[in-house]
C-alpha cells in the first residue's frame, strides 16, 4: 500500500477525486446561482425574468381569467427558486401565501409613490420608463408581482433542479466519464488474465500475461506476474513428467532389443521342451514393445505443436483399407467390421497420424464388441457443422459408464480392470487417437448407444 | 555366406545378433560407432549393411549420406521405435529399407534376405525376359544391373533399381502398391509404409522428367504407380 502506483491508491484517489469534484461543482453551481440573485437585489434594475413575468401576469390579468392566473402563479412557484408573490395594496398575496414584512412595507411605499406620481407624471412616459412599477389590475384592484429574494433557501433551490441543471449535469457527466475510465482501466487486464486462465485450463501451458500489461505497476500486474510464474512452474512440471516418461520409454528399448535377440538365440538352440515358454516370452516381449511404441508415439504427439507434414488424404479409401485389414483379424475372433455408409471426401492431414487414429478406434471397437456382432463404420457429412465430416465407429459391446465418457481418452484409463487386461487393451490407443485428431483441429467424443458405444471423430475438410 | 556389416553402438546386442545371424547364414562384421562403420563400409565389400540411426561420433544418417557418395551397397536402417520420421529421412537419403528397433530378430532376418534377393543378379529365365529393357531415353541392363539415361549411367541403390525394373516391365500400365511391394521389396505393404513413395521419389529425382517435360513416373492416387510410356500416352491421348 506504500506504493503510490498501487491499485489501492488508484481506486482510493480516483473515487475521492470524483466525489470531491461532483460535490464541489454542485456547491459551486448553487452558490453561484444564489450569488447572482443576491447581486440582482442590490441593483435597482430587476432581472429580465422578473420583467417578463410581470408582463405575463399582466396579460393574464387582462384576460380576467382568475383560474388561469392562479394556475400560472402556482407553476411559476414550482419552477422558480425565488418565490414570486402577487401582492395587493394591503399586503396580501393573491394565492394567500405568507408575505414577509419587508415586502408589505415595500408595497405600501410603492402605493404611496404611485398615488403621488400618478397625479404628476405623464402616464405614457412613466409606463415606458419603469413598466414594472406599474401595478397589475385585477378586478379593479392593484396588485404587484414581487420576487421574494430573502425567502430563497438552499432547499428551494435544490428542490427545483431546473435552476441549476446545467452545471449539475456537467458535473455528473465529467465524474461519470472519470469513473468509466477508471472501471475500464481496472477491468481490462482482469479480462486478459481470465482469458489466459481459460487457455491454461484447456492445456495451453505457454500462456503468459505480463508482456500485455504495459507499464502498469499495481496489484493486477503483480497478479499477472504470479500467474506467469505459476504457468512456468506448471509447464516445467508437466514437461519434466513427460520427459521422464519419454526417457524411460527410450531406455526400455535397449534391454528389450537384447531380450528379443536372446530369445531368438534360445530358439535357435532348438530345445523342444521350452518352445511353449519361449512362445510366451516372445508374445509378452511383443506386447512390451508395442506398449513402448505407443508411449513414445503419445509423448511425441504431445510434444509436437503444429508442425505436422500434411498430405491430401482420400478418407473413404483410407477407411476401406483400415477396415479390410481389421476385418481379417475380427473374423478370427468371430466378430466382423463393415463400412455401412461412406462418401468420397478428402482432408488435409498427416497420413500416418490419421491412419493410426482411425485404426486405433476401429481395433478398439472390435475388441469390445460382443461375439457374433459387427462393428459399423460410417463416414458422413456433419449436418450440424458445415465443412466438417463425422466418422462414426459403433460397437455392440458393454458400453461404458456415463461418467467415463470423457476420461476414456486419457492415457491408461480403464473402464473395468480385469476385463480390459484380458482383452489386451493398454489404455493408450484412444489417447493417441484423440491427440492425433486434435492436432488436425478435429474433435473426438464417445456416446453410449442402446447396446454399445459409438466413437465420433469430427474433422474439418477443405475442398 | 552373406557378408554383412552390423553398425550399432550397443556392444552386447551386436554380439548376440552376430551369433544369431551367424546361425542364419550371415558372416557378421561389427562396428560400434559411426566413424568406424563408415570406414569399414568403404574399405570392405559387404553385401548388406545394417545401420542403426543412434550412434556416437557419426549418426546413422550421416554415415549413409557419406556412404552414398561412393557406394550403392544395400543398407537396412534400424530406426528407433516411436520416431516414424526417421524412417522417411533414411529412405530419402538412400536406405533400401528400414526396421523399427527393437524388433524380433526373425523379422530382421526376413528383411535382410528380401534386400539381398533384390540385389542378386537375375539368374535363369533370361530367355523370357530380355537382357536389356529400353524405353524412350532409358536403358536398363539387367545383367550388369545398370541404368543408362541418354547413354549416361545413373547410380542407384539395388532397391531403387528393382522398383524401376518393375515399373519398366509394366511400362504404360499401372502397378499397384501392393504388387510393387511384393515384387520390388519382397514383402507385404504395411498400412503406414512410406518406403515405396520414398523410393519412387528418389527415382524421380535421379531420372528427372521426360524429354517433353512430362512426368516420368506417375502416382495414381489410391492405386499405384505408372511409368509413362509412348503407348500409354497415345492411349490416353486418343
Amino acid at each position: 500500500m506504500a506504493d503510490v502506483k498501487s491499485l489501492f491508491w488508484k481506486i482510493f484517489v480516483s473515487f475521492w477525486l470524483a466525489l470531491i469534484l461532483f460535490a464541489g461543482l454542485s456547491l459551486w453551481a448553487t452558490s453561484h446561482y444564489l450569488e447572482n440573485i443576491r447581486e440582482e437585489t442590490s441593483r435597482s434594475q430587476p432581472r429580465n425574468n422578473t420583467i417578463q413575468y410581470i408582463r405575463q401576469a399582466r396579460v393574464l390579468a387582462e384576460g380576467a381569467d382568475t383560474k388561469k392566473l392562479q394556475r400560472w402563479l402556482t407553476q411559476l412557484d414550482k419552477r422558480e427558486a425565488i418565490p414570486y408573490l402577487l401582492i395587493d395594496r394591503h399586503g396580501h398575496d393573491y394565492l394567500n401565501r405568507q408575505v414577509p414584512f419587508y415586502l408589505q412595507q415595500r408595497v405600501r411605499r410603492m402605493e404611496h409613490k404611485y398615488e403621488d406620481e400618478h397625479e404628476d407624471d405623464d402616464d405614457d412616459e412613466y409606463r415606458n420608463r419603469r413598466p414594472h412599477h406599474r401595478p397589475i389590475m385585477i378586478n379593479g384592484q392593484r396588485y404587484r408581482l414581487m420576487p421574494d429574494f430573502r425567502s430563497i433557501t438552499l432547499h428551494r433551490v435544490l428542490s427545483r433542479p431546473r435552476a441549476i441543471a446545467t452545471p449539475i449535469l456537467l458535473a455528473a457527466l465529467i465524474s461519470g466519464f472519470i469513473c468509466l475510465l477508471l472501471a475500464r482501466y481496472l477491468t481490462a487486464p482482469i479480462g486478459r488474465l481470465r482469458q489466459a486462465t481459460q487457455k491454461l485450463a484447456e492445456g495451453d501451458l505457454t500462456q503468459r500475461v505480463s508482456p500485455s500489461m504495459g507499464k502498469r505497476k499495481d496489484e493486477i500486474v503483480e497478479l499477472a506476474n504470479d500467474f506467469d510464474y505459476m504457468a512456468e512452474q506448471l509447464q516445467a512440471l508437466v514437461g519434466s513428467h513427460k520427459q521422464l516418461l519419454r526417457d524411460a520409454s527410450h531406455e526400455l528399448r535397449s534391454p528389450l532389443a537384447r531380450l528379443q535377440v536372446a530369445l531368438g538365440l534360445a530358439r535357435q538352440r532348438g530345445d523342444e521342451s521350452t518352445t511353449q515358454e519361449l512362445d510366451r516370452i516372445e508374445r509378452e516381449a511383443e506386447r512390451l514393445n508395442e506398449l513402448i511404441g505407443q508411449l513414445l508415439t503419445l509423448a511425441r504427439l504431445e510434444a509436437s505443436t503444429t508442425e505436422i507434414e500434411l498430405n491430401t488424404i482420400e478418407l473413404s479409401t483410407l477407411l476401406e483399407q483400415i477396415v479390410d485389414d481389421a476385418a481379417f483379424e475380427a473374423r478370427a475372433t468371430n466378430r466382423d467390421v463393415k463400412i455401412t455408409q461412406t462418401m468420397p471426401v478428402t482432408v488435409q492431414g498427416n497420413n500416418v497420424l490419421i491412419s493410426s487414429a482411425l485404426e486405433n478406434v476401429v481395433r478398439n471397437a472390435i475388441r469390445y464388441t460382443a461375439e457374433e456382432t459387427m462393428v459399423e463404420v460410417l463416414l458422413k457429412d456433419d449436418n450440424d457443422n458445415p465443412g466438417w465430416i463425422i466418422i462414426k465407429v459403433r460397437d455392440h459391446g458393454p458400453g461404458i459408464p456415463e461418467q467415463m465418457l470423457e476420461s476414456i481418452f486419457e492415457p491408461f484409463v480403464r473402464v473395468g480392470e480385469a476385463r480390459d487386461r484380458q482383452r489386451g487393451g493398454y489404455g493408450l490407443g484412444l489417447a493417441i487417437a484423440k491427440r492425433a485428431i486434435s492436432l488436425h483441429g478435429g474433435k473426438m467424443t464417445a456416446v453410449n448407444e442402446d447396446d454399445g458405444l459409438s466413437i465420433l471423430i469430427c474433422l474439418p475438410f477443405r475442398h | 555366406m552373406h557378408r554383412v556389416l552390423l553398425a550399432d553402438d550397443d556392444v552386447e546386442l551386436t554380439e548376440m545378433l552376430a551369433e544369431y545371424l551367424g546361425q542364419e547364414g550371415f558372416e557378421v562384421d561389427a562396428a560400434h560407432d559411426g566413424k568406424a562403420a563408415l570406414q569399414k563400409a568403404l574399405e570392405n565389400h559387404y553385401e548388406l549393411i545394417v545401420l542403426d540411426v543412434m550412434m556416437p561420433e557419426l549418426n546413422g544418417f550421416d554415415v549413409l549420406r557419406q556412404l552414398r557418395t561412393q557406394s550403392q551397397v544395400p543398407v537396412l536402417m534400424l530406426t528407433a521405435r516411436g520416431e516414424d520420421v526417421d524412417s522417411i529421412v533414411g529412405l530419402e537419403i538412400g536406405a533400401d529399407d528400414y526396421l523399427a528397433k527393437p524388433c524380433n530378430p526373425r523379422v530382421l532376418v526376413a528383411h535382410m534376405r528380401a534386400i539381398l534377393r533384390r540385389s542378386e543378379p537375375v539368374t535363369g529365365n533370361t530367355a523370357a525376359t530380355a537382357d536389356v529393357l529400353t524405353i524412350g531415353d532409358l536403358e536398363l541392363q539387367r545383367g550388369a544391373r545398370r541404368v543408362l539415361l541418354d547413354h549416361q549411367a545413373v547410380t542407384m541403390t539395388s532397391t531403387e533399381y528393382r522398383v524401376l525394373e518393375v515399373l519398366l516391365e509394366e511400362a504404360g500400365h499401372v502397378v499397384s502398391k501392393q504388387d510393387m511391394s511384393m515384387r520390388a521389396l519382397g514383402r507385404e505393404l504395411n498400412l503406414y509404409d512410406r518406403s515405396l513413395d520414398m523410393h519412387v521419389s528418389n527415382l524421380r529425382k535421379k531420372l528427372g522428367p521426360l524429354a517433353d517435360g512430362e512426368e516420368r513416373i506417375k502416382t495414381i492416387r489410391g492405386v499405384g504407380y505408372q511409368y509413362t510410356h509412348l503407348n500409354s500416352r497415345q492411349e490416353s491421348g486418343g
